[in-house]
């Protein structure tokens, strides 16, 4: 061992800058998460407005506590502890520094594109392609930043938090660049390069390993790290960390597919998602497992420490949600469960327990190391634990009760064979009793949430005037010399099982290798066949492009992110195809950049809308749902009618769309005129039965366009719909 | 280390000061591990294409034959004409109507069947036919293409039936706003003036 010492310092500037922006985009997440709760139980609560539109509002609700809230604390407690575990101070403070703007960036371009309803339209890759470039560039800082550190290290193993930071930060720059792949139709427009059944699998093979790569394996990062540091035990089980590692490394990339089961996606497929989803089971309570043993003969701390208590709570619930999502990964259970608000409490049990309570956790033990002063209310603490407790009751056993009694009331017939709720609206009333307790739970956890900044603000009052930063020493790596201290002969042999191990940890190359060779080589398994066996999509003869002016009104659908509500995705069952008609068929989605299925009916599915009602039906409808449907809690478009339709702005869509291969014919030069004659015609068609004069250039004849030609083509003569007319 | 853990011991390696103990996994955690993988071969038996399953195709098929096969016998003509108008002055029967009539109709009809998007229920003029076998017609399997949707594989068939001798008691009603009139003059036979 080199005996020379070097002195460094660890960068804590860094991660008090991490800490407040946790904080502060956690509530703006939150309260924004409680308004569009408030605007399903009170539909009013959109105000009109097209910027606080539920179908707006959703995305930058999720989008914010996913990559702001719970990304902002993974930063947090990543640079925090990469340091120590490394013995090094970051690799480059500008660096650092560069991350830290860049991802508040990022942020705000979130928070102003997406209310303003520039969204790809697949659900947490919603950021148009310009602020998808700047993330896999920020992205790529943090990574150069994290592995220099590693580089420059002085402890020679890496420690298992570790581990689990190398594969976010190796699978999440994978999965964000292969789903984002698009062709820009405009500065913040863009089609994904993937259609339907494809483009549907690659958002799935994305989403769920969004849930795994940034709020999985980061928090039990973290979990590694201040769980004994703050219960002051060790691990209970090293060979444990090890096999639930790589387990969760190589199962949950295959998991994706169950959020597809039923749909167009072929029965392989889904089911391969599914079995590996059962598989996950154990490697996942192998963390939980890792984590409450650790807490062995710690629990009369736990009774007095709040932090401890978050850590327990956000455990178990971590536990809680990683059995229940193998087994809503069961078809059967996934038949009764998908699309209802069954998922959103699932997602729920995950987000406010695991990810919101270890930050919570986390940062009360690290406030006042931080801040260099005691923590101003440890009563606070145990106040905000209570409050978010009952608000994570309160939330999800509501919210439980509705997606079962949704899903019960969809597939339920009457004794003369007939559905027994017809009228979709009937499922919706009755949720809203349960949508109103979501709604106090919620604000229950917000409360938690402004009585732990008040608690850190007035903390941080008390810091002193200048930090202390302490010198700390450490030996540099020398060479690496073999069993360099001997070990017991009997310990050896038993430990023989994890020496391979012990070897990659002091290899962060090799290991680094070795995570994204088992991520990739599960995903090809996948993708390759996914892609390449024809006949996964049988051709429908029938099936033709959107016309321009339905092409636009597909435009107008994104942007409203109606997607959010409306399902576009018949299940072979028959409880759906006596409620929509047909079930869907892969061929039908063909030209559909993006996929548009969607993950949820807060409405009913729209695959077999064209047709069912007349034009003026859809104009009125989207002027003021409440007309039409006096329980209604579909959000009011009235700016449809007014807003003039950009028809010039049609061709370059429709450039995009034959980029990507889309048959257009004579619309590849054409498109514009061809949008306005078939607006006179859809214009005509409203004013003759007894609509408003003249909306041939509002949008909204876009609208209903595209919504008279959905689902239409399957049982289309081939010559009867061609794209506007030749 | 309090005295029930005092096999356990702790490798030689220290993070920050974080220790590990060198435990064992928990046998039943291994167990279930397995147990999940071998389920996950073996359910690959019911995959068509795969193993011997069938899919979920032939599954939705078959429940489809069954329900059909299930279904109870529908009277193919619906109650006669009679039976609508005597209905159509019951004031239960009535009632019934107009609450299935207030859900599922008024937003093209209008709430007192004046016409908005769908024609006025009130006049003597039909498209369709104003006799009740008509209108009962009319309603039970739609005017798909005009917008009027079919009601009969919705709506149970006594709210059909209701619904119909709701409708026919609108006649000679007078709504708020009108539609003019559309089709032709066809009052249905003996109509009751407007007892709504
Ligand atoms: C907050 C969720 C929500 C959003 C966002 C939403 N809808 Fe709806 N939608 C509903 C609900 C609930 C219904 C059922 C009640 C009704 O008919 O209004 C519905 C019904 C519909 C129907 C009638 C379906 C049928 O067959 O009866 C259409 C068409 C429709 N929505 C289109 C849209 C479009 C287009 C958008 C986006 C511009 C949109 N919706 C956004 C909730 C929503
Ligand atoms: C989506 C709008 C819509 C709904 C909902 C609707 N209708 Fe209609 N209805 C129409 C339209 C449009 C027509 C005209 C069809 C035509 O022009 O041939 C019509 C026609 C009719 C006619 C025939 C009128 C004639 O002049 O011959 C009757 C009777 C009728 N509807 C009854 C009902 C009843 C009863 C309900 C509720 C169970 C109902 N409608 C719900 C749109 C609707």
């Amino acid at each position: 061992m080199n005996p020379q010492l070097e002195s460094f310092r660890y960068d804590d500037a860094i991660v008090r800058k991490f800490l407040w922006a946790t904080f502060l985009w956690g509530l703006i997440g939150m309260t924004v998460g409680l308004l569009i709760a408030l605007q399903l139980a009170m539909p009013a609560l959109n105000f009109d407005i097209a910027w606080l539109s539920f179908g707006r509002l959703r995305p930058l609700h999720t989008n914010a506590v996913i990559f702001a809230f719970a990304g902002n604390a993974f930063f947090t407690g990543a640079y925090y502890s990469s340091q120590r575990l490394l013995k090094a101070r970051m690799f480059s403070d500008l660096l650092s520094r560069v991350h830290f703007w860049g991802w508040q960036l990022i942020i705000v371009l979130a928070a102003v594109t997406l209310p303003l309803g520039f969204t790809q339209a697949k659900e947490y890759a919603e950021l148009e392609w310009p602020i998808d470039i700047l993330i896999a560039v920020v992205w790529v800082i943090f990574a150069v930043n994290f592995f220099g550190t590693i580089a420059k290290r002085r402890e020679r193993h890496l420690y298992v938090a570790l581990w689990f930071y190398i594969a976010s930060i190796v699978t999440v720059a994978i999965l964000h660049i292969f789903n984002n792949l698009s062709v820009p139709a405009g500065p913040l427009k863009s089609y994904s390069i993937y259609a339907g059944v494809q483009d549907a699998f690659m958002q799935w093979w994305y989403g769920h390993n969004a849930v795994a790569f940034f709020l999985t394996t980061p928090f039990l990062g973290l979990m590694y790290y201040f769980l004994p540091k703050a219960a002051d035990k060790p691990i209970f089980s090293y060979r444990l960390s090890i096999l639930h590692f790589w387990t969760i490394v190589f199962l949950y990339i295959w998991a994706g597919p169950h959020h597809l089961h039923y749909t167009a996606l072929p029965e392989w497929a889904s089911t391969l998602g599914m079995v590996f989803s059962v598989m996950l089971w154990m490697p996942s309570w192998g963390g939980m497992i890792n984590g409450l043993l650790t807490l062995r003969g710690a629990w009369k701390k736990v009774v007095e420490d709040p932090i401890l208590k978050f850590f327990v709570v956000a455990i178990t619930a971590y536990g809680m949600s990683t059995f229940e999502g193998p087994m809503l990964s069961v078809r059967s259970v996934n038949a009764l469960a998908h699309y209802t608000d069954w998922i959103i409490a699932h997602v729920h049990t995950g987000a406010l327990g695991w990810n919101g309570f270890l930050a919570f956790g986390m940062i009360y033990w690290l406030a006042p190391r931080l801040f260099q002063t005691r923590l101003h209310s440890m009563k606070m603490a145990e106040l905000h634990f209570w409050l978010a407790t009952f608000g994570i009751i309160l939330y999800v056993t509501a919210i439980y009760s509705a997606g079962l009694t949704q899903g019960l009331m969809w597939r339920a017939y009457d004794v003369t064979g007939r559905l027994e709720y017809p009228a979709f609206i009937e499922t919706v009333m009755r949720l809203m009793p349960m949508y109103w307790v979501r709604v106090a739970g919620g604000a229950l956890y917000l409360t938690g949430m402004v009585l732990f900044g008040y608690n850190l603000l007035k903390t941080w009052q008390t810091r002193p005037a200048t930090y202390e930063e302490p010198v700390i020493q450490a030996a540099p790596l020398g060479d690496y010399e073999e069993l360099a201290a001997p070990r017991p002969a009997g310990a050896l042999a038993r430990f023989a099982q994890a020496a391979w191990h012990r070897t990659w940890e002091r290899l962060p190359v090799t290991f680094t290798v070795m995570v994204a060779v088992a991520v990739i080589v599960a995903s090809l398994f996948e993708i390759i066949p996914t892609f390449l066996i024809k006949s996964n999509v049988p051709t429908i003869a029938s099936v033709k492009p959107y016309t321009p002016l339905e092409l636009a009104g597909r435009d107008i659908y994104i942007r409203e992110g109606c997607f959010n509500c409306h399902s576009q995705m018949i299940r072979p069952l028959r409880y759906e195809t006596d409620r929509y008609g047909e079930y869907s068929k892969p061929g039908e989605f063909v030209y559909d950049h993006p996929f548009l299925w969607g993950s949820r009916r807060i409405g009913p599915d729209l695959a077999r809308e064209g047709g069912k009602y007349p034009d003026l039906w859809h104009v009125r409808h989207m002027e003021a749902p409440r007309d039409i449907e006096a329980k209604s809690i579909m959000p009011a478009y009235p700016w449809m009618l007014t807003n003039a339709l950009d028809f010039d702005g049609i061709q370059s869509r429709v450039d995009a769309m034959v980029m990507l291969g889309v048959p257009y014919g004579p619309a590849v030069n054409d498109a514009p005129a061809m949008a306005r004659q078939q607006a006179r015609a859809i214009a005509q068609s409203i004013a003759a039965q007894g609509g408003p004069a003249d909306l041939s250039d509002k949008e909204i004849v876009a609208m209903v366009a595209y919504l008279q030609r959905l689902g239409r083509d399957l049982g289309a003569q081939p010559a009867a719909t061609t794209v506007g007319g030749q | 280390m309090s005295a029930p853990h005092d096999d356990d011991r702790l490798l030689d390696h220290s993070y920050d000061g974080i220790q590990e103990y060198d435990n064992p996994m928990p046998r039943w955690w291994l167990y279930i591990f397995w147990g999940t993988i071998v389920w996950g071969v073996l359910f690959w038996l019911n995959v068509p294409g795969i193993g011997v399953g069938k899919g979920r195709i032939a599954d939705y098929d078959a429940s489809v034959a069954a329900a059909a096969a299930d279904m109870p016998a529908e009277p193919s003509a619906g109650p006669d004409a009679a039976a609508l108008l005597a209905a159509s002055q019951d004031p239960t029967a009535v009632a019934a109507g107009r609450t299935v009539f207030g859900a599922y109709c008024s937003a093209c009809h209008g709430p007192d069947g004046g016409g908005v998007i769908g024609p006025n229920l009130t006049d003597a003029y039909w498209i369709h036919g104003g006799s009740p076998e008509a209108v009962y017609h009319t309603v039970n399997v739609g005017v798909l293409e005009k917008g009027m949707p079919a009601w009969g594989p919705t709506l149970k068939p006594d709210e059909v039936n209701a619904v119909v001798a709701y409708v026919i008691s609108l006649q000679g009603t007078t709504p708020a706003a009108p539609k003019a009139p559309e089709g032709t003059m066809d009052p249905p036979a003996d109509a009751p003036s407007g007892d709504s």
